[in-house]
């Protein structure tokens, strides 16, 4: 039994190993030396990024990272509450309406990011309407901006944010709604006092689901942000790249890291494996 | 209230799906700006006739198969292994490589390639953008087909271990054909994901391993190119039909 | 296992695609002519791999780890002494290259020449949509609230604290950290009035109407002039910098002979005019000037009269400590 399990076992962790947790090691080993003239690192070992993570000069783009990560995810759960709610009660076109809600997620993220750009440059569709129509006189700046990328977010995690909310309300006894509108409760009242705590497990899922994914973006500040509106994963290629400061830039993925496996674990420990 | 929520849904559906229709519907668009001239196929024909555009096509497909095999493969058994006894490290490392900003993981991966390749005289190219994939497709796989044998009942192994099988002819015979529908929705995923990864390919490509990804952000980057379009429609629409096939099969 | 096979075998067909000995060129994007890679495979029977990049900065980065697979690279003039003492780079062998002879002895700088041959160059000015009235004359425009959301600069550290430097009146290759960390404060009031740091992408956008004023090399300038005539180009009054591209063989690569002939081939007057006519550069090249159509040899973006080029500052090599303190800077400014 132990022979062939730990055969099984063996191509998965050479893969971790080698090219997931080693990487991982030598990121923390860049982190912690000195950057060299032209890119690469070199000695002396010192915590100097780290210390460096701090300087407020930094805090600017990490407080932008999460204020724009909090407003993709605001704006997923409120776009994405009804529309699960909708789903759950559709009876026998539940799965045709997932799968349509899918159906955009399985197609290229980046052909996605795209149309998005082809909406809003000022030669793009939204501003050649509206000018035609002679709303405006000039195109307006729709794209390059914090704006143009947190719609990005929305629109790129959105089904993630619907479907731990839709599992959720599936699961919800409709006895309670019931129970509540024979205690008099008009149908608002219900939704905010019944239903809505009720669907807090599945809230925090979709949150984290969008939130994680959303904090670590670059595709879409890249592509939508124009080098302007940049997030930390774009300042972590940033220092790999032409800032030439790799432990700044190991310091700061570690840092990012962090984060994420905070914030994952805060909620597996509340809602733990029903959530997988 | 009530009536409202149709509307709102068919609004929400809109948003989800309108950008992508409207990109696709004027990649026929004669003039490449966005007002409407008549119905044309030249940015099709451009992208045809565009060679470096092929090639990185073929790369992508090589790379998405082999890393599909190989990742399905390596997922399927590991989640076998850990289903028969847990291991928090392997499942955890899982877990945790999912979660991982793409960017952190494909420059980790970089610094380890150039860390190795100063002992090994190798290069970055088709094979470590294999490698890298299989990776993080990996994890996928793994915990698809975890979920899936969560659900399956260990005495049926059992059962065939009593009756004189092998424990390699319990896994192969029982457990195997059981997992087939999981296996295969694994192997869609793990395809999709590869095929479109853009970060981590594009940093560790070498010389020889341009792929669609790469091409399209290049051309993305440039400006407003209507053959961009194209692509994007012809993307959309055979990784559309995939899933949709896909799913037909599994219901057979 | 027979997974495995099957897999090996597929990566062995991606593989083995032609039986030609391969050469390998990472250059700028838009800086050879459509016949030139053509021409030369055909000539020497071999094929080229060409692949561009829009910076500096992202060919350094793939060329770095000194594994990258390329042979022959295109850095800019300041960025080859440090490449050469990293160790990246290989003494040219003057005998495989006879047409050296027909550089434009102006371009043939100490330090240099024995490991770069000078390419194309370009200077950097301002690239505007003609409805701009006034017409843009000076860096300090490009500080104006009136171009908010419709300009660009360059995303090239150098480039934009050059920029930042001529405006406040200093040398563009300034040592002085108090200089510099001025020239950071205007690039910080300038960059909310940016629309993006964009380099040639954004040529397209110009010539489209996007944007109204852009930093820019002058040959992407007169691409995009060559495509819309309502677009002008000027170099600025407090001083620009100058840019030589320079062709360079990569030390790990294993086709030093062929990379030679590359680089001798593109020395060669007709190509280097053909390259400088069809995309408008400016040729380093001196026997190619002849050569030139008259359309790019008397122009004035390309090839600026005397007076324009005595306010130009060729880049020059930092020291390291004054590199790290210009690449911290840079940071600063993008995250801000």
């Amino acid at each position: 039994m132990k022979r062939l399990r730990a055969l099984f076992l063996l191509p998965a962790w050479a893969f971790t190993l080698l090219l997931f947790l080693a990487p991982l090691g030598i990121i923390v080993a860049y982190s912690l030396q000195t950057k060299g003239v032209y890119g690469g690192v070199g000695e002396p070992w010192t915590f100097e990024s780290y210390v460096r993570l701090f300087d407020p000069l930094y805090g600017v783009i990490l407080l932008r990272s999460f204020a724009m990560a909090g407003a993709a995810t605001l704006g997923c759960l409120v776009l994405a509450f009804p529309l699960a709610l909708y789903i759950s009660r559709s009876g026998t076109r539940k799965t045709l309406l997932l799968n349509l809600v899918m159906l955009p997620f399985w197609t290229s993220f980046l052909v996605r990011t795209y149309a998005w750009m082809f909406l809003l440059r000022d030669t793009g569709l939204i501003n050649s309407m509206l000018l035609g129509m002679g709303v405006i006189s000039e195109p307006l700046p729709l794209l390059y901006n914090d704006g143009a990328v947190v719609v990005g977010l929305i629109y790129g995690y959105l089904p993630f944010a619907v479907l731990p909310l839709y599992s959720n309300l599936e699961r919800l006894d409709k006895g309670l709604l019931e129970a509540a509108a024979d205690l008099g409760a008009k149908p608002w009242e219900a939704m905010l006092h019944v239903v809505l705590p009720l669907t807090a497990p599945g809230m925090r899922a979709a949150g984290v689901l969008v939130f994680i994914p959303s904090l670590g973006a670059y595709l879409t500040p890249d592509l939508l942000g124009g080098g302007k509106s940049m997030m930390i994963g774009n300042l972590v290629q940033n220092q790999f790249t032409s800032a030439r400061d790799w432990p700044f830039g190991s310091a700061l993925s570690l840092a990012l890291m962090a984060v994420v496996m905070l914030l994952l674990w805060a909620l597996l420990r509340r809602d733990g494996e029903e959530m997988l | 209230m009530k009536r409202l929520l149709p509307l709102y849904v068919i609004a929400i559906y809109a948003f989800l799906h309108v950008p992508l229709l409207i990109l696709c519907g004027f990649s026929f668009n004669s003039s490449k700006f966005t007002v409407w001239e008549g119905f044309s196929l030249i940015w099709y024909e451009a992208m045809w006739n565009d060679g470096a555009l092929a090639e990185a096509t073929w790369n992508s497909l090589v790379i998405a198969i082999v890393s599909t095999v190989v990742a399905t493969a390596v997922g399927t058994l590991g989640a076998y292994g850990l289903w028969k006894k847990n291991s928090r490290l392997l499942s955890g490392s899982m877990y945790l490589s999912l979660v991982t900003p793409e960017i952190i993981t494909g420059i980790a991966m970089l610094a380890t390639f150039q860390w190795a390749f100063r002992y090994l005289h190798l290069q970055l190219g088709m094979s470590t953008v294999i490698l890298a994939h299989v990776t993080f497709s990996m994890a996928y796989v793994l915990l698809l087909v975890m979920a899936r044998l969560r659900t399956a009942d260990p005495a049926l192994e059992e059962a065939a271990l009593d009756l004189g099988a092998t424990e390699w002819q319990a896994f192969r015979l029982v457990t195997l054909p059981m997992l087939k529908p999981g296996i295969a929705a694994a192997a869609l995923l793990a395809f999709t994901v590869s095929f479109d990864d853009y970060v981590i390919t594009a940093l560790v490509a070498g010389v020889d391993s341009e792929t669609l990804p790469m091409v399209l952000y290049a051309m993305a980057r440039r400006g407003a190119n209507p053959v961009v379009s194209a692509i994007s429609t012809v993307i959309f629409v055979g990784l559309g039909m995939l899933i949709v096939v896909s799913e037909r099969l599994q219901k057979a | 296992m027979k997974r495995r096979v099957f897999a090996a075998s597929l990566v062995g067909l991606g593989c083995s695609r032609s039986k030609l000995p391969r050469l390998n060129v990472f250059n700028w994007s838009a800086y050879v002519a459509p016949e030139t890679v053509p021409n030369f495979e055909r000539e020497f029977g071999v094929q080229v791999r060409y692949s561009i990049y829009e910076s500096n900065e992202e060919m350094l980065a793939r060329v770095f780890s000194g594994n990258s697979g390329w042979d022959v690279v295109f850095p800019t003039h300041y960025i080859v002494p440090p490449m050469r003492e990293q160790g990246l780079l290989v003494a040219l062998d003057a005998l495989q290259l006879p047409n050296r002879k027909h550089l434009d002895p102006a371009f043939v700088r100490p330090g240099l020449t024995d490991y770069a041959i000078p390419y194309m160059w370009n200077a950097t000015g301002i690239l505007f949509n003609k409805k701009l009235q006034p017409a843009p004359e000076s860096w300090a425009d490009l500080w104006s609230p009136a171009l908010r959301g419709k300009m660009t600069m360059l995303d090239d550290p150098a480039e934009v604290l050059a920029a930042a430097l001529c405006k406040l009146g200093l040398s563009l290759n300034s040592r002085n950290p108090d200089e510099l960390r001025a020239a950071q404060r205007e690039a910080l009031k300038q960059k909310p009035l940016l629309r993006a740091y964009l380099n040639s992408e954004v040529r397209d956008q110009v010539v489209a109407g996007d944007v109204m004023a852009a930093q820019l090399w002058s040959t992407t300038a007169q691409q995009a002039i060559d495509a819309a005539p309502h677009l002008g180009f000027v170099y600025p009054r407090e001083g620009f910098p100058v840019n030589l591209d320079c062709a360079v063989i990569l030390r790990e690569s294993p086709r030093q002979e062929l990379a030679h002939a590359w680089i001798n081939y593109l020395l060669r007057p007709e190509v280097s005019a053909r390259v400088a006519d069809s995309m408008r550069t400016a040729t380093a090249n001196l026997a190619a000037r002849p050569l030139l159509g008259p359309q790019t040899r008397n122009n004035p973006t390309l090839y600026p009269s005397t007076e324009v080029m005595a306010r130009a500052e060729w880049f020059e090599t930092m020291t390291p400590e004054v590199q790290r303190l210009r690449d911290r800077l840079w940071t600063e400014i993008k995250s801000a």
